[in-house]
C-alpha cells in the first residue's frame, strides 16, 4: 500500500484527510479531483522508473477488469504491484 | 522542443520546416524516415505500440517538448455507400485514433514541461459536410470534439488545445480532385480564395507563440466558414 498512499498523500497535501485501502480514487468520496488524478499517475511513473520498471495507467489489462484500478488505494496499488511483478 | 506528426511530406512537412526556419527545435514523425533538415524518427500513429516506442524515443533525446503538431492524415474521397470498409478504418485509424493516440503519449510531457500547446489538424469539410467526403469529415469531426473535450481536461495542466481547420492546400491530399472542385470549396469559405501552406503555417506560428495563451478549445478555420 505504500507506493500509492505515499503518493496520494503528496498529491492531496492536506495532512487532515484521512487515507486508507478503501479510499476512492474516482467517483462519489474521492479525494482526488481530475487533476489530482493525472498528478498522482506522473508521481506513480516517476516511482515505477525509480524502481525499474514501467507504469502503464492506460493498460488495457487494468482497464478491462470488471472495476477500474483506481476505485480504491487498494486496488491501484494492485495493480501498480501486479504491473512491477510482470517486469521483475 | 516541437514534435511534428506527419512531417516527411503536405502540411506537416511544411509546418516543421517552417518551425524549423523560426528557430525551433522540430522532431519530424512519419510512417518512413524522410530526408528533411530536422530530426526525423519513424512512427505509425495509428499504432497505440508505435506510438508509445517513439514517445520513449523522444523522451530519451533529454529536451522537454512544448508543442505536439498533429498533422499526420490521409484521405479517401469516396462516396460512403462506395468506400471498401478497409480504407473507412484506415481513414479513422490514422485521421482520429492516430490523434488521439499522440495526444494521449505526449500530453503527460507537456504537463511534466509545465504546459504547453497542442494542435490537431481537422478540415473545413466538417463544417461544409462536403459531399464525397463523408468518412474523412467524420474522422475530422472526431478529431474536433476529441480536441475541444481534452482542452478542457487539460487546460488546469497549463496545455492548451486548438485545431486548424484548412480548406483545399496543395498536398497530396488534394490528388484527384479537380479545379472545379476545389473552386466550388473556396466559394463557400468566408474569403473565398485557396490559400496555402504558408498560411497554415502562419495561424500555427501564432497559435504557439506564448502570447496565445488565453487560446483553448478552438476550431481555427483558415478562410472562414
Amino acid at each position: 500500500m505504500d507506493d500509492v498512499i505515499t503518493e496520494v498523500r503528496a498529491v492531496v497535501g492536506d495532512p487532515a484527510v484521512p487515507l486508507g485501502a478503501d479510499t476512492a480514487l474516482i467517483g462519489d468520496g474521492s479525494v482526488l479531483d481530475s487533476m489530482g488524478l493525472v498528478e498522482l499517475c506522473l508521481r506513480l511513473e516517476d516511482r515505477a522508473t525509480a524502481m525499474g520498471f514501467e507504469f502503464d495507467w492506460t493498460s488495457e489489462t487494468a482497464m478491462s477488469r470488471s472495476r477500474s484500478m483506481f476505485r480504491t488505494v487498494e486496488a491501484l496499488q494492485e495493480e501498480f504491484s501486479r504491473q512491477l511483478a510482470e517486469q521483475a | 522542443m516541437i514534435i511534428v506528426t506527419g512531417a516527411s511530406r503536405g502540411l506537416g512537412r511544411a509546418v516543421a520546416e517552417r518551425l524549423e526556419q523560426q528557430g525551433h527545435e522540430v522532431v519530424g514523425l512519419s510512417r518512413s524516415t524522410a530526408d528533411v533538415g530536422f530530426r526525423s524518427l519513424q512512427v505509425d500513429v495509428s499504432s497505440e505500440a508505435s506510438v508509445k516506442d517513439v514517445v520513449k524515443e523522444i523522451r530519451a533525446l533529454g529536451t522537454a517538448p512544448s508543442a505536439l503538431i498533429n498533422a499526420a492524415g490521409i484521405a479517401s474521397m469516396n462516396l460512403a455507400v462506395m468506400m471498401p470498409s478497409a480504407s473507412v478504418r484506415k481513414v479513422v485509424d490514422t485521421n482520429l485514433l492516430g490523434t488521439i493516440f499522440m495526444c494521449q503519449a505526449v500530453a503527460p510531457l507537456l504537463i511534466r514541461a509545465g504546459g504547453g500547446s497542442i494542435v490537431n489538424f481537422s478540415t473545413i469539410a466538417v463544417p461544409l459536410a462536403l459531399e464525397g467526403e463523408s468518412v474523412y469529415a467524420a474522422s475530422k469531426a472526431g478529431v474536433e470534439t476529441f480536441s475541444r473535450t481534452l482542452s478542457r481536461e487539460l487546460a488546469g495542466h497549463g496545455v492548451a488545445v486548438n485545431c486548424v481547420a484548412p480548406g483545399p492546400v496543395a498536398t497530396d491530399l488534394l490528388k484527384g480532385v479537380s479545379e472545379d472542385q476545389v473552386r466550388s470549396i473556396t466559394e463557400r469559405q468566408i474569403i473565398r480564395r485557396r490559400f496555402d501552406a504558408a498560411d497554415v503555417c502562419d495561424v500555427l506560428e501564432i497559435l504557439l507563440d506564448p502570447r496565445s495563451r488565453s487560446l483553448t478549445g478552438h476550431v481555427l478555420h483558415i478562410g472562414g466558414v
